[in-house]
């Protein structure tokens, strides 16, 4: 598991909100949530603790794991992101267009991600330059980027690639399918982007007290704006696993995603007033998410009553977070 | 952490599990839970379950454009080893490959209502052992004779189409073209996907009326967004002056046929396909010979048949 990052030292005059204890005991809860999960439907059911079923949740929470990432960053920095989904579907129209061209596989996937780097950096943009907040600058870009995917490909889905691309979601390493390495690679760097750079420290900077952090010299601006194109490229970089998966890239794709991978990092851990929280803790978050949902298809729970559990499991996340909070102040 | 959500995943298994491990269990996954076609189908399937004596596990995704979180359903089922699968797809290119993870663990697959891209499955080298489902492209003709008769061969048409890429909404499309083909009278002045959905039927067709004054008939490829263009005609105001054509007979729409705020439909009868899924799923588990299309029967509604 990653390392703490609440415990690095911070750059700037930014104050330290809560001591690193409450976040290290709220992310030991998570992780005490993820395993009490496992425990008890491995209990319930005689489906859940196998191999292949355990491979199965990894490669099916990759996705949202993956743009939950970019969330973090976001989130961390004080912001939130609504417009991932519609970028996740931009992205891979983008992609799959390229690679039907006959693009390079590689120039495709990097062409995806440049392009929702920068519908991300204009969220980043028009927060920044604009003084928009980010619930309505994201909001209007869920609308905007929606609509261009489906402008470029007039509604219709894209489908059909070759096996070199496809291979990213069929191929199997060791037996492990291909995404969860591409998900733990993506993972990795972000945890090294987040401890060890001075970008990193500023984001937590920024999400903690914004105007020491520009009053200490930093430049909010280019920093957040690069927060959101993070965002815009791990939905492109999600985008490439799901169209590699379904074998094709819907314009309609990845709608409500971003609710996915808010609940994700919010089970993580972090809160949503930014400064304190680790991707350690969202990518537990995502765990959860995706074992809940695997684990309630296992037991043959009503669709209906899925939808009540995973609600109750994000509000419940939320209200120990308070809990813990009062308990500390 | 967790408590409550424990609690009910605890209370909802007593609910979901199975009773018996000597029966055989069969899993239907549906579209979407939100439309009375899919329970339809559900309550088909539920009641030949009960009488072949099988396990019946229904689920569906919160949304029905979500054909990623489908294909999740489809992996977690293979994983809880049910016997056979039977699959209404929200995307018939992109199911595909969860199809094929199906039979790689060998489990039995019938697909229900939308077909999968034949060129697709071929090219993935995925097998399926039947399709149960309406004639799409006749139901679509079917309408699209009745508009000929009761136009007398003039009419300024509206489309409103499925979401884009949905085999069945695309085949009821073609169907319905290929009718008016013959007929020069009749124009399609707009032609638009609302997504199956009623609100998007309402504000989509409102649009329409704007850009084009002068449509007289709307037809739209499921009842959903048929009802919704009813409210919107009635909101501009011209009820009773422009045609409504639907599809799938759901109650609301013989209501409004009823009424004559709609003119015609096209019945499908989705409990019959339910229960044809849950025989067919279970003959193939078995390793019976079945099928490999099973036409369930269509027909057109009109005020003259709609209270038989």
């Amino acid at each position: 598991m990653p390392s703490d990052v609440a415990e690095q030292p911070r750059a700037g005059a930014a104050p330290r909100s809560r001591p690193p204890v409450a976040s290290r005991a709220r992310r030991l809860g998570t992780l005490a949530g993820l395993v009490g999960l496992c425990l008890l439907l491995w209990i319930l059911t005689p489906h859940f603790l196998t191999t292949s079923n355990l491979l199965n949740v990894l490669e099916q929470t990759a996705i949202n794991a993956v743009i939950a990432v970019g969330m973090t960053f976001v989130i961390l920095s004080g912001g939130i992101d609504l417009s991932v989904g519609s970028l996740v579907a931009l992205a891979g129209v983008v992609l799959a267009t390229l690679l039907h061209a006959d693009t390079p596989v590689v120039v495709a996937i990097l062409s995806a991600i440049a392009a929702g780097a920068l519908f991300g950096s204009l969220n980043g943009l028009a927060i920044t330059w604009g003084r928009l907040p980010p619930f309505i600058a994201t909001l209007g870009m869920m609308s905007v980027a929606r609509g261009c995917a489906l402008l470029f490909t007039d509604g219709r889905p894209v489908s059909g690639f070759e096996p070199a691309f496809r291979a990213l979601a069929t191929a199997r390493v060791i037996g492990i399918p291909a995404p969860v390495f591409l998900t733990a690679a993506v993972y990795l760097a972000a945890q090294f982007v987040l401890s060890e750079t001075r970008f990193g420290r500023y984001v937590y900077a920024i999400g903690g007290n914004e105007e020491a952090t520009r009053l200490s010299g930093v430049s909010i601006r280019l920093h957040k704006t690069a927060v959101y194109a993070v965002s815009g490229a791990t939905s492109a970089l999600a985008a490439v696993l799901l169209t590699a998966r379904l074998n094709s890239a819907q314009p309609i794709a990845g709608m409500m995603y971003e609710l996915d991978a808010i609940a994700a990092v919010v089970i993580g851990g972090t809160s949503l007033m930014g400064g304190e929280g680790t991707l350690g803790g969202t990518l537990i978050g995502a765990l959860i998410m995706g074992v809940l949902r695997n684990g309630l298809n296992l037991l043959g729970v009503s669709s209906f009553m899925q939808q009540v559990v995973i609600g109750l499991v994000i509000v419940g996340a939320v209200l120990i977070d308070t809990v813990l909070k009062s308990r500390k102040t | 952490m967790l408590a409550g959500a424990l609690l009910a995943a605890g209370a909802a298994c007593n609910r979901g599990a199975p009773s018996d491990d000597a029966r055989p269990r069969i899993a239907l996954v549906l579209k979407t839970l939100n439309s009375p076609f899919f329970i339809e189908m559900q309550r088909g399937a539920v009641e030949a379950a009960n009488r072949l004596q099988v396990d019946l596990v229904v689920q569906a995704a919160e949304r029905e454009i979500d054909v990623e979180k489908q294909m999740q359903i489809i992996e977690n089922l293979i994983q809880a080893r049910v016997s056979a699968l039977a699959v209404t797809p929200s995307g018939s290119r992109e199911v595909v490959p969860a199809v094929g993870k199906a039979n790689q663990a060998n489990i039995p697959v019938v697909i229900v209502d939308t077909r999968l891209d034949t060129a697709t499955a071929q090219q993935a080298g995925v097998k399926t052992v039947s399709f149960v489902g309406s004639d799409n492209y006749r139901g679509g003709q079917l309408i699209g004779e009745y508009l000929v008769k009761a136009s007398g061969g003039r009419a300024r048409v509206a489309l409103l189409e499925g979401i884009p890429g949905h085999e069945t909404g695309d085949s009821r499309v073609r169907g319905f073209r290929e009718a008016i083909k013959g007929s020069p009278g009749i124009t399609i002045a707009a032609s638009q996907p609302a997504n199956w959905e009623r609100d998007q039927g309402f504000t989509v067709f409102q649009n329409m009326l704007q850009a084009n004054p002068d449509l007289d008939t709307v037809f739209a490829c499921n009842d959903m967004m048929a009802l919704g263009a009813i409210e919107a005609i009635a909101a501009a105001g011209r009820t009773g002056k422009i045609r409504v054509l639907g599809f799938d007979a759901v109650d609301d729409a013989r209501k409004a046929i009823a009424a004559g705020t709609m003119e015609a439909t096209v019945a499908q009868f989705p409990s019959e396909m339910g229960r044809i899924a849950v025989e067919t799923a279970l003959k193939a588990m078995k390793g019976e010979s079945v099928p490999a299309d099973v036409t369930v029967r269509i027909g057109l509604v009109t005020r003259e048949n709609v209270n038989e």
